[in-house]
């Protein structure tokens, strides 16, 4: 589903990526850890094909990062779930428009967005909310919203960049279990975070980078 | 499409401190080409009538017979350029004569001194100097012509000063538009910047790079056509309200609203195409 051949990548300040070779199967849930700067975002990029590996190549469903073209991209990240420490809501649009405009970038039916944007809100609990803009939610629930957005397009896996690096410990237990959940129903999960504890307390697939290396 | 109609028509009313300066400085600008416009349509419309009046004035000379007046009068209808020639006899000379100076200077002598002439009209193409003394030549050198009469100096002079007047309009004209679209551009950049947030959610849920510009595309078409519609509602009042035209001498053609309302939206469309080319490179 995702897999990643010895994949190198370096940044002009020299940091990045060294041989990288790890598969993600279907319906996995994996964490990637390691300390900041280690490579944890360059990896989840590489799989959504923001940048591309200076060697080797990564393969993400049916497209290879050595001859996808560039209009093939947008339709790749359809298929793929992408939540961020840091949100990336959109402040002038309510819970509701946030989640529908994953949908409406894509060409859904208006019909068809509504059914899908309230099933998906009602998954990750926010339905009560929907017309409530970004600000006047709590951190948790804007990733919650994050999450909905992600997966109202049915991806095949989510990547989560630190998606409880700005949360307190009720909430971090909130999108953890709401993660759980997306897994058991099918969908693959690969979060990057770098909370020891958090990866403790979950017995799940850990793969390590330190310095641009899996370890 | 109904899509990107709506956010590009959004996005207008986000920027609108932007907006508004691009839409009234692509206003002022289009009213000035269009004040560039009547004067070109009129400026060549008047050269076209001065033009229109030129003719050449062959006179004959007095020895020749009705027969070999004739022979001439083929010979000079068949060249190239010469649209029409009419024959003006003695007699109607001093008709026209009289007519002109309300009197009859030669009844003292004996005979009709006037001599009988052609008039040549040209064909459009060679309404200038340079064609029409190329004719000129031709016919001088034909036997039973005694002089040729043609008022050179009026055409080349209009002639010269039309070139440095069309070159200084259209020049003045270019450089506006190409202010206008700098200017439509430079908006259309701080929309760019004040969106990038959006935009990169966009890219990420899996929007087409069409899917990202096209709204952008209809924000500077917008802005085109609201700038075009105030100028073109500028002449309209100036022309149909205030009656500033004076019929037969200055002429509105309605044309120049088309001209400036595809002015506008090219200007628009232009500007913003320009703006994405540089700031949305992806």
């Amino acid at each position: 589903m995702v897999q990643i051949h010895n994949a190198s990548f370096r940044y002009s300040g020299g940091e990045g990526l060294e041989l990288v070779n790890f598969n993600v199967d279907p319906g996995e849930f994996i964490f990637l850890t390691g300390d900041s700067g280690a490579g944890k975002s360059t990896i989840l990029k590489l799989i959504y094909m923001d940048i591309f590996p200076q060697t080797g190549h990564v393969i993400v469903n049916n497209y290879n990062s050595l001859n996808i073209k560039k209009r093939e991209i947008p339709f790749l990240r359809r298929k793929l779930g992408i939540v961020f420490q840091d949100f990336k809501l959109l402040h002038d649009r309510d819970v509701f428009a946030n989640v529908a405009f994953a949908l409406e970038v894509t060409g859904t039916r208006k019909r068809d967005i509504k059914r899908k944007v309230l099933r998906v809100l009602a998954e990750v609990g926010l339905n009560h909310k929907r017309n409530k803009m970004p600000r006047q939610l709590s951190g948790g629930e804007q990733q919650r919203v994050v999450i909905a957005r992600a997966l109202v397009n049915e991806p095949f896996i989510l990547l989560a960049d630190e998606p409880t690096g700005n949360l307190d410990p009720t909430a971090t237990a909130e999108v953890m279990g709401l993660l759980e959940r997306i897994n058991v129903r099918g969908t693959a999960v690969l979060m990057a975070t770098h909370n020891i504890q958090l990866i403790q307390s979950q017995n799940r697939r850990i793969v390590t980078i330190e310095k641009g290396i899996v370890k | 499409m109904f899509y990107s109609i709506r956010e590009g028509f959004a996005g207008l009313i986000r920027a609108k401190v932007a907006s508004t300066i691009t839409i009234t400085v692509i206003s002022l600008s289009l009213v000035l080409v269009g004040f560039f416009l009547i004067f070109i349509f009129n400026a060549t419309r008047l050269v076209d009538t001065i033009q229109n009046r030129i003719e050449l004035e062959v006179f004959i000379d007095n020895s020749f017979t009705p027969e070999q007046t004739e022979v001439l009068r083929n010979s000079i209808n068949y060249m190239a350029g010469v649209l029409q020639v009419t024959y003006v006899s003695k007699e109607q000379a001093m008709e026209i004569y009289k007519k002109f100076f309300n009197e009859d200077d030669f009844e003292i002598l004996d005979e009709n001194p006037l001599p009988a002439s052609f008039q040549i009209k040209l064909i459009k193409e060679y309404r200038n100097s340079k064609m029409a003394n190329q004719i000129i030549q031709q016919i001088a050198q034909l036997d039973g012509v005694d002089d040729i009469e043609f008022r050179n100096d009026i055409l080349v002079t209009i002639e010269k000063y039309m070139d440095y007047l069309m070159i200084g309009i259209l020049t003045a004209g270019n450089l506006l538009l190409i202010g206008a679209v700098a200017l439509v551009s430079n908006t259309i950049k701080l929309v760019i910047l004040s969106r990038i947030r959006i935009i990169e959610t966009m890219r990420l849920v899996g929007a087409t790079k069409g899917f990202i510009r096209r709204p952008f595309i209809f924000e500077g078409i917008f802005q085109g056509v609201f700038g075009a519609i105030l100028s073109i509602l500028f002449f309209y009042i100036t022309v149909k309200i205030i009656d500033v035209e004076i019929p037969g001498i200055i002429v509105v053609n309605s044309y120049i609203y088309l001209m400036l309302f595809g002015l506008g939206l090219f200007l628009g469309a232009i500007g913003s195409i320009l703006a994405m080319q540089r700031f949305l490179k992806f």
